[in-house]
């Protein structure tokens, strides 16, 4: 066989037009190709006195994940496929608020298309139900407890409480699942227990003024000084709803439900001087 | 016992006060440059009594004379404190505003109210020991009866000999603890111990005990003679003290430094292998009822201390966190004071002391480079500069 030298390949990005649809160069996913890519990307430990090495051959680039076949052109078009398999979005529904004040429950689940000798994905069974609970009509201590019932699985911030379940085989039976977990849950965090009673300060979720030691030793402090004053005659709910009282029981609840802050710091200290008659003598 | 004279009283010329509040930084840098020997006065103060310090005071040097200092303070100050103070053969301690701020408070205790509680707060070595001293100062000066307990601490860890206590059977007494704090308590409390009496007859053993009526210098003699009693000798002063304090003979200042201790974990372990409560410690017993506020006539003075804080982390100052919720509703209500780092004024009155003291020897420190790379690294915190300058 004649030895005849290979001729130098062009790369691709030589030959490529600036106007070309990216999404024939990128189809589906598939690793990162430099001589396809007509960007001077560089990656790596830089070298000393130098910089990152180029993309030919540069096995970081290759190895991670890139979303070259995810272009927004590209999802326009997929789009544009999928729209015949869609129905119409409801032309009622179109603001976030609408759509959870007449669908507070949403149902997430998610279908895998694969080529391979079965059309079947375990992952397909899962189901995500999601539900805030301002949209449900619970009370104080229902909240409460059922807060307290699922955990974990209640985010404070946004309030949702989200019931992921796939311990069935089919999706339909992890949904009629889901549904009765929740219906469960917000009928047994209404009713109330014979044992709730026994609810001790630890469990509380936050600080409650009314009837802690706190309030007594306030109390008896004030009725000491009064004494030392002379004033016999003040009762206990007076000086419960009396105005230094009340902004020293915000001051603490607020340093202890939300933390101790520069400024919640401060309130404490000007309430409890208030409170002892403590002046400053600069 | 007299150290030598030399540097006793800082005498440096008087200095118009109306002067510092008009001069900014710069400006007074330069005039540093020219007139070094009034600059002295600057940083130093000669009011040597706590009671007269105010506002204009802030930032400068007072100094306490090394005699009263042995008196006031026989295991009260910080150990790099006292080698500075041995090193420089003055003690010299800097009026900042949370201490201003706590004298305020302090002189406006009226003595039929309850005892109000204050707790010094505030990072790693911002200065929270040094503002106790000066409060224990201004007391001392003023004539009340100081009971200082220098570290709480060292009462809940390496404790060498915990001895099952006679009084009640489940606490455990520390005897070397308890017979140290005692020496040092009746060093700096003489003449109040002689003239207190005890109000009831105490039982040491079969043949010793101590009448109604005795002074307390005598139970406290009784404590250090037979160490085997010295942690129920202190229970016995402390209530002795409380229940007194409320008849108005005397004022009592309770100062404790690192009052988490009190509530937090100890690192002692008994028999069994089972770590200590705090509960379990007669020392910590009878501390926990000092400060409390069911007395009248005097005031706690308390600092949160994370440097030696059983198991906590290194970044923890705020009150919730060092006092846990127990320690927190014990105390509460209590008047927390803040302290920072230095401001730029006292850092360079802590700068300018260090460098009259010829404390700096490198040449570049004396320069304004020196200076602001002193500023970076040290962060203005006291501790830290303080640390920097020693190798300098």
């Amino acid at each position: 066989v004649p030895i005849t030298k290979a001729k130098p390949v062009i790369p691709r990005t030589e030959k490529m037009a600036f106007d070309q649809d990216w999404a024939n160069v990128y189809p589906t996913a598939a690793a990162f190709k430099p001589s396809s890519v007509p960007l001077p990307i560089r990656m790596g430990y830089p070298a000393s006195g130098g910089v990152s090495p180029p993309k030919e051959g540069n096995l970081e680039l290759i190895n991670i994940p890139n979303f070259l076949h995810l272009t927004p052109a590209a999802i326009r078009k997929h789009c544009a496929a999928l729209k015949d398999f869609c129905t119409e979005w409801p032309a009622a529904l179109d603001n976030d608020e609408k759509c959870e004040q007449h669908f507070p429950v949403e149902v997430e689940t998610v279908d895998y298309v694969s080529a391979g000798p079965t059309v079947r994905n375990p992952k397909a069974r899962l189901v995500n139900l999601r539900i805030k609970l301002s949209n449900l009509n619970l009370d104080d201590h229902a909240k409460k407890k059922l807060i307290k019932l699922v955990g974990e699985r209640y985010c404070k911030g946004t309030d949702t409480l989200t019931i992921t379940t796939d311990r069935c085989p089919l999706r339909r039976q992890n949904y009629d699942y889901g549904l009765y977990l929740l219906t469960v849950l917000y009928h047994e965090s209404w009713k109330t227990e014979m044992w709730e009673k026994d609810k001790t300060e630890e469990d509380m979720e936050e600080y409650i003024w009314e009837n802690s030691p706190s309030q007594k030793k306030v109390l008896d402090t004030l009725f000491r000084i009064k004494s030392s004053e002379k004033i016999n005659d003040i009762t206990k709910e007076e000086l419960l709803t009396s105005e230094i009282v009340q902004d020293y029981r915000n001051s603490l609840v607020a340093l202890k439900n939300e933390g101790e802050t520069e400024n919640n710091m401060a309130n404490y200290k000007k309430s409890v001087k208030r409170l002892l008659n403590v002046q400053d003598f600069q | 016992m007299l150290r030598s004279v030399k540097g006793l009283i800082c005498q440096g010329p008087k200095f118009i006060p109306a002067c510092f509040s008009q001069v900014c930084g710069k400006a007074w840098l330069s005039t540093a440059a020219n007139q070094d020997a009034q600059m002295t006065a600057v940083f130093r103060t000669s009011e040597g009594d706590p009671a007269n310090h105010t506002e204009e005071h802030e930032g400068q040097h007072y100094g306490i004379p090394l005699q009263e200092l042995q008196l006031v303070f026989p295991h009260g100050l910080p150990q790099r404190f006292r080698m500075q103070t041995e090193t420089f053969n003055e003690a010299c301690l800097m009026v900042r505003r949370p201490a201003l701020e706590l004298l305020g408070y302090l002189k406006s205790t009226k003595p039929d109210y309850p005892a109000v509680r204050y707790v010094i707060y505030g990072e790693r070595g911002t200065g929270k020991t040094m503002t106790l001293c000066h409060a224990i100062h201004y007391c001392a000066r003023q004539g009340w009866l100081v009971l200082h307990v220098p570290d709480a601490h060292l009462w809940v860890k390496n404790c060498k000999e915990l001895v099952p206590s006679s009084y009640k059977k489940e606490r455990f007494d520390q005897p070397l603890e308890s017979s140290a704090w005692l020496k040092n308590f009746k060093m700096s409390n003489e003449q109040f111990l002689k003239e207190i009496k005890t109000q009831q007859r105490y039982l040491w053993s079969k043949r010793e005990s101590t009448e109604e009526g005795h002074p307390l210098g005598e139970v406290v003699e009784q404590g250090l003679r037979r160490v085997k009693n010295a942690s129920d000798v202190v229970g016995v002063v402390l209530k002795e003290l409380k229940r007194q304090c409320s008849l108005g003979a005397y004022r009592l200042l309770v100062a404790v430094d690192g009052v988490n201790a009190l509530w937090g974990r100890t690192s002692l372990k008994k028999r069994d292998n089972s770590y200590v409560a705090p509960e379990e410690l007669t020392l910590i017993q009878s501390l926990r009822k000092m400060v409390t506020n069911d007395w009248n006539g005097g005031a706690v003075v308390t600092t949160l201390s994370q440097t030696g804080a059983v198991s906590k982390p290194s970044s923890a100052y705020l009150p919730h966190e060092l006092l846990r919720k127990e320690g927190f509703d014990t105390l509460d209500p209590f008047i927390p004071i803040q302290v920072y780092n230095y401001t730029e004024w006292e850092f360079e009155s802590c700068y300018q002391y260090y460098l009259e003291r010829r404390w700096l020897q490198h040449e570049r420190a004396r320069m304004d480079e020196g200076r602001q790379e002193l500023r970076f690294l040290s962060s203005a915190n006291p501790q830290q500069l303080e640390r920097i300058c020693a190798s300098l």
